[in-house]
């Protein structure tokens, strides 16, 4: 730390002295580089020696909000905020926070104070868009998003929020126009193929011509999968480029003739269209998405496997209810949509009825500590891919399932499905509605307060007993 | 410079001719010979009982010949007189390694191994006793030390085949040898063969009280209660202070519902052993004593540590837990192969923490048509023992290679086999119950050699679980039974293993409440069968309740705890709770997770 040199104290070996400025610089370099140890240790050593700086603690803030500790990142920065009120950024980056912790109150409060601390911030007026989404106030959400835009009309981030309030609010048509900018957005990088050819823009054009790029994660590509033959109708013959896992239940499709995963497997095209971009070539809205009673099929062998499979593994006169309860953690909304295994009590009580859990990750060890009433059947260590999903959700009577891609494959096989949703959803799934355009097997059960659960699972499991 | 400083096992010699010594430096048998006579000069004043002058004598000759082998053998017979266990262990060891004949290693090794039975070491004493029967063959006594270090070890056919080999080889019937075989085929649910042969024993060695016990036993277990006690209480007549012969009788008081005739035959002014004072608790319990039965039980566990010096052993666990946690994952299982459904009989595996019911269970279950106990057979554990898996878990890896699943077909049917044999099944058997303790530790290669077969697992309150281990003589895994804490650390391990494999594999897994199996067992047991899918008649729920019935086939060796059931034990610990306030506040924060989670907080 930097100090009047008559008051240092002699330095201990492997001890250096540096300055605060050079302290913090470290810091924020551990944090940008995701060495979140490295950073949280620093930062609480530099907490020490200097505990009322505030961005020290702003920092610090940050880094425990990583680290999972909310209360502590939220004290660490409430104080950066008292001891420097004028500071823009803490209550800007204060919002998201917030958000984060799920206090939507304070959240907007802090996104509106950090807008009129620097209204000039088009990153300030994006956070508030946010927050005004996780709200459900998506005329504010736009509103603000405009705002930001105003102020950098090339920010990324802010048309996607846009498009995200949008589409949530069923005006898909207006929606997928700023949804093309999601591949400006840093997370998108390596999603398309890296070449100089145009994007298809929906003209017919001689077959094997056009590259299909899966882009998104699985349940996106499932969903948009029923739109491959609509281009195909105009693209025949089309290669489709999609991950390994995805192959054996894409090739389903009609209109395909080859599938690639890798980009240099793509033979010569013309043009290339994400699958995520079909829907606006194809102007689709809430009133005409195709095939929303199923369009893939289970193996008709798996599924005599599999269930020759539960009759031996599950006590055969139960009803079983298939179960997944927690997504991919990297997602980013995985805070929202994902639920741990206890809080589906509610369904353990339920009489005569086998839990299947399809499970996947590591959340599966949850299991582990299940204790309920019914019978719970662990079986996704036993699921190689999705067509083993497929053909087990072929032999259970319901599935309640979280926001992931198993809903999906759900809803494209026609299995009758549970969804539970946070507050402020995923776009798909509309609001004010306890049904889909998307899948009529799926059945929606919706939060009504952010981040509480309460009521949510005893719907399902009252609808279900 | 010399050293001088005596060894600190407590043989007197010194320490570099010792536990220090330099083995390339002994002096060749042959040259060693040069002191036989001053050996025979000791060996004439041990016999003469002069033990100082002999001992003096043998430990200069030692000095100058540590590996001279009448020598070792006299100084080791004065340490093991004098009880000194350290010393009698090492001179014991350097003994049976010294190069001989096969007489001498049989001799020695022998020795060595009576030795470490005596001192209840029985694993230790297993490498001895095999190599003395690899020295001698057709050597009884090596066959009779083999066959106790097997029943020790539970594997009783194992230790059942030494035993009649020994049989076999002697010239003369050995009242010890058939007691022994006796107890062997008691512990196997073989209770007629038993009983003959106790009565043989017996009638060669009508004092042999090891034998008189295990036949007290066995008519226990077979219900002739009156048979036990006349046998007990002859036995005690001529030698009333017997005090395993006494802790037999007040047992058996305790199974005829006489607490009071314990309390009296275990009078508390007489300094009681671990065992007589968890039977005198228990005595008071059912006197609704608890005060005085919960101070019953904590002195034999004190006793139990600070005068037998046991102690609770987790580090082999929580290191072997580590180990099998790292190993046995969900992505690592579904690479290894896993065999095909099998044909009939199909093991059922009882899980449950010790206390927790699944002795009952077994007993109802094998009531059941088509099911037969196989209590405590051990085939996984046996499995484990072979040297294909020394270098367990990791070795599964080589299942994997070539014919890995042909080997892992092999060992299922030699895991069968065996079981089928053990349990004396027959076609009729659909299935195998089995309640080995160490299972919890294996559902991972139970996964890959039985991929369906039933685990129904026992759950019962942790507390309860807890009072009643701390309430009974039984020595458990680790030695977690000396105290209550050690006992929630134990069921804390267990619990989160079976945790672990759960999470990670697709397990046929049922759990089951003892609270509703002893208010319910018709129920419990339908419930068990629907899952099974096994359609078969249960007996009637008064029957069931009295639980007298014999099993059809093997009889599970708890048997002989076998009464009708109660359900006295569901919620006991708010009865020692009454009584004793304080009795759970350092083991209620590591059990209070697992109430939770197992249901029992509200």
């Amino acid at each position: 730390m930097s100090e009047s040199s008559e008051n240092l104290a002699p330095l201990k070996p492997g001890q250096r002295r540096v300055t605060l400025s050079d302290a913090l610089a470290e810091i924020t370099a551990f944090e940008q580089e995701n060495r979140l140890d490295e950073a949280d240790d620093l930062a609480s050593r530099v907490l020490i020696a200097a505990p009322e700086q505030p961005h020290v603690l702003h920092m610090a803030g940050i880094i425990a909000y990583r680290k999972g500790r909310f209360g502590e990142a939220i004290d660490r920065m409430e104080k950066s905020m008292r001891l420097a009120p004028e500071v823009a950024l803490y209550p800007r980056n204060m919002c998201e926070i917030y958000r984060g912790a799920g206090r939507l109150d304070e959240a907007l409060q802090s996104g509106r104070h950090a807008v009129e601390l620097s209204p000039g911030d088009s990153r300030a007026h994006f956070n508030l868009a946010l927050i005004h989404y996780e709200r459900l106030e998506l005329d504010a959400a736009m509103a603000v998003a405009e705002q930001a835009l105003a102020l950098d009309p090339e920010f990324a981030e802010a048309h996607f929020e846009k498009a995200e309030a949008l589409l949530l609010g069923g005006r898909l048509r207006e929606g997928w126009e700023s949804y093309e900018w999601r591949f400006k957005l840093k997370q998108a990088e390596g999603m398309l193929p890296k070449t100089g050819k145009p994007q298809w823009n929906g003209e017919d054009l001689a077959p094997g011509r056009l590259l299909i790029v899966a882009d998104q994660g699985f349940g996106d590509c499932i969903q948009f999968a029923r739109l491959i033959p609509w281009a195909t109708a105009h693209a025949p013959a089309a290669t489709l480029a999609c991950s390994h896992d995805l192959v054996p239940i894409l090739r389903q499709i009609p209109g395909i003739s080859t599938i690639i995963n890798s980009w240099d497997d793509a033979k010569d095209y013309d043009c290339y269209i994400p699958l995520s971009g079909l829907p606006r070539l194809a102007s689709i809205t809430t009133e005409n998405i195709p095939d929303s009673g199923g369009y893939l099929q289970a193996d008709p062998e798996q599924i005599e496997s599999w269930g020759k499979k539960l009759n031996r593994l599950a006590a055969p006169n139960k009803r079983r209810i298939a179960l997944v309860w927690a997504g991919r953690p990297s997602h980013k909304n995985d805070r929202k949509r994902t639920l741990k295994l206890s809080q589906f009590s509610p369904l353990f009580t339920i009489p005569g009825i086998t839990l299947i859990t399809v499970q996947k990750g590591d959340q599966i060890a949850q299991a582990g500590g299940y204790f309920g009433a019914a019978p719970l059947l662990n079986l996704g260590p036993e699921i190689d891919d999705f067509t083993d999903t497929m053909a087990i959700l072929k032999n259970v009577e319901h599935l309640v399932t979280i926001d992931t891609s198993v809903a999906h494959i759900a809803g494209a096989i026609g299995v009758p499905t549970s969804l539970v949703l946070p507050y402020a959803p995923d776009w798909r799934w509309l609001l004010n509605r306890n049904d889909t355009p998307w899948y009529q097997s799926i059945r929606l059960y919706r939060q009504k307060k952010p981040y509480d659960w309460s009521g949510v699972i005893e719907n399902v499991a009252k609808d279900l007993g | 410079m010399l050293k001088t400083a005596l060894c600190g096992c407590g043989s007197g010699l010194r320490e570099t001719r010792c536990c220090d010594s330099n083995a390339a430096a002994w002096p060749e048998t042959g040259s060693a010979e040069i002191l036989d006579p001053m050996a025979a000069e000791a060996s004439k004043l041990f016999s003469e009982q002069k033990t100082r002058e002999a001992e003096t004598l043998l430990l200069k000759l030692l000095d100058l010949a540590p590996n001279h082998r009448l020598a070792l053998r006299l100084l080791l017979e004065l340490r093991k007189a004098a009880n000194i266990n350290p010393a009698t262990e090492v001179l014991g060891r350097r003994l049976a390694a010294l190069p001989g004949t096969a007489v001498q290693a049989t001799a020695a090794n022998l020795a060595l191994a009576q030795w470490l039975i005596g001192q209840n070491r029985h694993a230790e004493a297993e490498p001895a006793a095999r190599e003395a029967l690899k020295n001698s063959p057709r050597d009884p006594t090596a066959h009779h030390v083999m066959g106790a270090v097997f029943s020790e070890a539970g594997q009783l056919r194992q230790g059942e085949h030494h035993y009649r080999r020994a049989l076999a080889l002697q010239a003369r019937e050995d009242g010890t040898l058939l007691g022994n075989l006796a107890w062997n085929l008691k512990l196997q649910g073989k209770l007629e063969e038993s009983a003959a042969n106790y009565q043989r024993a017996l009638a060669i060695r009508p004092d042999n009280r090891r034998a008189i016990g295990g036949f007290a036993q066995l008519e226990a277990a077979r219900g002739n209660y009156d048979h036990a006690g006349k046998l007990l209480d002859a036995a005690l007549e001529e030698t009333p202070a017997d005090r395993s012969l006494r802790l037999l009788r007040v047992l058996l008081d305790l199974i005829l519902k006489r607490p009071e005739a314990v309390l009296e035959r275990l009078d508390d002014t007489v300094e009681l052993l671990p065992p007589e004072l968890i039977a005198r608790g228990q005595a008071c319990l059912a006197l609704d004593r608890t005060a005085d039965a919960i101070a019953a039980f904590a002195m034999a566990k004190q006793l139990q540590r600070e005068r037998f010096g046991r102690q609770y052993a987790p580090n082999t666990f929580i290191a072997r837990a580590a180990q099998y946690r790292a190993f046995f994952t969900a992505n690592r299982l579904a690479a290894l192969p896993k065999l095909p459904a099998m044909e009939p009989p199909q093991p059922v595996f009882l899980l449950g923490f010790p206390g927790c019911g699944t002795s009952l269970l077994e007993q109802l279950m094998a009531k059941i048509p088509g099911f037969i106990a196989g209590d405590e057979l051990m085939p996984i554990a046996e499995l484990l023992s072979l040297p294909a898996f020394e270098n367990y878990p990791d070795c599964l890896l080589d299942f994997l290679i070539g014919d890995g699943l042909d080997r892992l077909a092999a060992l299922r049917t030699q895991v069968l086999e065996t079981l089928g044999t053990a349990c004396d099944a027959s076609k009729e058997h659909q299935f195998i119950t089995l309640r080995a303790a160490g299972d919890v530790w294996h559902l991972g290669l139970i996964k890959m050699l039985f991929p369906e077969a039933p685990i129904i697992h026992l759950l019962r309150h942790p507390l309860d679980v807890a009072v009643t281990n701390f309430s009974r003589e039984k020595q458990l895994e680790a030695d977690c039974a000396v105290s209550l804490k050690a006992l929630a650390q134990h069921f804390d391990l267990t619990m989160s293993m079976i945790r672990h494999y759960r999470g990670q594999l697709t397990l046929r897994y049922l759990p089951i409440r003892y609270e509703a199996l002893v208010e319910d067992p018709a129920a419990a047991l339908r419930e068990i069968l629907e899952f099974i899918g096994f359609d078969a008649a249960i007996p009637a729920a008064t029957e069931l309740r009295a639980n007298g019935a014999a099993a059809a086939g093997r009889v599970p060796n708890h048997a002989v705890v076998q009464q009708p059931i109660h359900d006295r034990g569901i919620g006991r610990f708010r009865i020692f709770e009454a009584a004793a306030p304080n009795l759970f506040s350092e083991i209620r924060p590591i059990l209070a997770p697992w109430i939770e989670a197992l249901g029992y907080a509200s």
